[in-house]
C-alpha cells in the first residue's frame, strides 16, 4: 500500500531527525550500559509511533513532547528491578547520594549533551538537577535525601535551570 | 500574579523540561491560555533546548533504527487486518495516524529547512558585515589616494606658485608653503611648523590685495604634512597668517602675524 510505505518513509525521517538528540538524553540518564540504552531508544520511538496522536501541539513543541518520553522511558528503565539488580553485581552505595555522588563523576568522563552546561553550575545546584533530572527524583524525596527544606529543593532547582537556560543560548 | 514575576520565577523550564509537579503543570497550562506572552517565552525556551540537543547529539547504534521500522511495519499490517474486520473505523484510525505523522514529519522538515535558513541568514549577516567594513576600509583608502594625487597635482602643477610662507619677528620659526594656481584661482596650503594653538584659536590665512586683507580660511596646528584646500582668490600680491578666535575674524590682527610670504607676480 502507498500511504503505509509512505508513513514508513515518513517516520523514518522523523527517525533521522531526532534520534541522535534523543539518545544523547537516553545516554546521560542510563549511563553505563549501551545496549540497555539502544533498546530504550528503539522503545521510545515505538511509543511516539503509538502515542502519536496524543501529541498536543498547544502544549509544547513536538520535540519537547519526544524529549520527555525518552527522559521518562530512561528514568522507568534505570528503576527497573532488572537493572537494579544488574547494578548490585557493580555497586553497593551504602546510601542513595553517594550512589549519585560516584555515578557523577563517572559522568564528568564522558561529557556529553545537557550534561556539559550542567558543568557550569553550582555543585549545590547541579546535584539538585541531577537528582531531579537525570534521576528522576521527585522534590519531597530530594528534600528527604539531603535533608533540606523543600521549598529550598524546589527554589534551588528553579534557579539552577534559569541559569541553565542562559547557558543554552 | 505579576506575568514577568511568573515568567522570572523558572516555571517555563520546569514545565518544558518535565519537573514541574501536577499542580504546577495545570496551572501553568491555564496560564498559557490566557497570556500568548507565556506561549511565547515558553517556545523560546523550548527551541534553545531543541536547538542545544540538535547541535550535541550521540549516534545511536544503527540497528536501533531496522528494528523500529520493522515493528512499526508489523504493527501496519496488523491495523490493515483489523481494517477489514472493524471496516470503515480502521480504517479512518488508520488515515488519522498516517496524516498526524505527514503534518509532523512537515514540521520536522519545516525546522530543518528553517534552521538552515537560520544559518544561512546568519552567514549573510556575517557576510554584509565584513563587506561594510570592507567598504569603509576603501572609501577610506580611496580619500587618502585621492588627496596624495591632489596633493602632486597641486606640486607639479606649472600653473601653480609657490609661496614660501616665512615667520615674522612675533613667531620667528612659522612656516608654510602656499600653492596659489593663478589658472584657476585655487588656494592650498601646506603646513610645515605652526605652534600649537589654545583650542579656542585658529590661525587664518589672508591675501593681501592692494592692501586690503582678504579671508582665505582658517586651519590648525595639527593639519600637519597635509595640504589644505583653501578659499579661493584671483588676486594676491602677499598672504598672511594671523592667529585669531576659532573660526577665524572679519579682519586681520596683524599685531599677532605669524607669517608672510609675497607673491613674485603682480597683479
Amino acid at each position: 500500500m502507498a500511504l503505509k510505505e509512505r508513513n514508513n518513509q515518513a517516520f523514518g525521517f522523523l527517525y533521522d531527525n531526532y534520534a541522535g538528540a534523543l539518545y544523547s538524553i537516553i545516554r546521560q540518564i542510563i549511563t553505563n550500559n549501551d545496549e540497555l540504552a539502544g533498546d530504550v531508544l528503539q522503545e521510545v520511538f515505538i511509543n511516539i509511533w503509538r502515542k502519536i496522536e496524543t501529541y498536543d501541539q498547544t502544549k509544547g513543541r513536538l520535540f519537547t513532547w519526544m524529549l520527555n518520553i525518552a527522559r521518562n522511558a530512561s528514568i522507568d528503565t534505570l528503576r527497573s528491578k532488572s537493572y537494579q539488580n544488574s547494578q548490585k553485581n557493580q555497586e553497593l552505595p551504602d546510601n542513595v547520594y553517594k550512589g549519585v555522588a560516584n555515578q557523577t563523576t563517572q559522568l564528568n568522563i564522558d561529557n556529553i549533551g545537557l550534561k556539559k552546561v550542567l558543568e557550569k553550575l553550582k555543585p549545590e545546584h547541579r546535584v539538585l538537577v541531577e537528582l531531579a533530572y537525570f534521576k528522576g527524583f521527585t522534590h519531597e524525596e530530594i528534600a528527604e535525601m539531603m535533608a533540606i527544606p523543600l521549598g529550598t529543593v524546589k527554589t534551588r532547582i528553579r534557579n539552577a535551570l534559569l541559569q541553565l537556560r542562559e547557558y543554552l543560548k | 500574579m505579576n506575568l514577568q514575576d511568573y515568567i522570572a520565577s523558572g516555571i517555563i523550564e520546569s514545565y518544558v523540561m518535565g519537573l514541574a509537579s501536577e499542580s504546577e503543570r495545570a496551572e501553568f497550562e491555564q496560564m498559557c491560555a490566557e497570556y500568548p506572552a507565556l506561549v511565547a517565552e515558553r517556545r523560546k525556551f523550548e527551541e534553545s533546548l531543541e536547538h542545544y540537543a540538535a547541535g550535541h547529539p550521540v549516534q545511536p547504534p544503527s540497528e536501533v533504527k531496522v528494528k523500529v521500522l520493522k515493528i512499526i511495519t508489523m504493527e501496519n499490517s496488523k491495523s490493515s487486518k483489523n481494517e477489514k474486520s472493524s471496516g470503515n473505523v480502521g480504517w479512518m484510525r488508520f488515515v488519522a495516524a498516517a496524516s498526524v505523522i505527514i503534518v509532523i514529519v512537515m514540521a520536522a522538515m519545516y525546522y530543518h529547512v528553517s534552521e538552515q535558513n537560520r544559518t544561512i541568514i546568519e552567514q549573510n549577516k556575517d557576510l554584509s558585515s565584513t563587506n561594510d567594513r570592507l567598504k569603509e576600509r576603501l572609501d577610506t583608502t580611496q580619500s587618502t589616494l585621492d588627496r596624495i594625487v591632489q596633493e602632486q597635482s597641486v606640486v607639479s602643477d606649472p600653473n601653480a606658485l609657490v609661496v614660501n610662507m616665512v615667520g615674522t619677528t612675533v613667531a620667528p620659526r612659522s612656516s608654510a608653503n602656499i600653492y596659489w594656481d593663478s589658472a584657476n584661482t585655487s588656494v592650498y596650503l601646506v603646513v610645515k611648523n605652526m605652534p600649537k594653538l589654545p583650542s579656542d584659536k585658529q590661525y587664518q590665512l589672508w591675501a593681501l590685495i592692494d592692501g586690503k586683507p582678504k579671508d582665505l580660511g582658517v586651519f590648525d596646528a595639527t593639519d600637519e604634512k597635509v595640504i589644505l584646500k583653501m578659499k579661493n582668490t584671483q588676486k594676491a600680491q602677499a598672504f598672511a597668517i594671523t592667529i585669531e578666535n576659532k573660526g577665524g575674524s572679519p579682519s586681520p590682527d596683524l599685531k599677532k602675524l605669524q607669517s608672510m610670504g609675497k607673491t613674485m607676480v603682480t597683479q
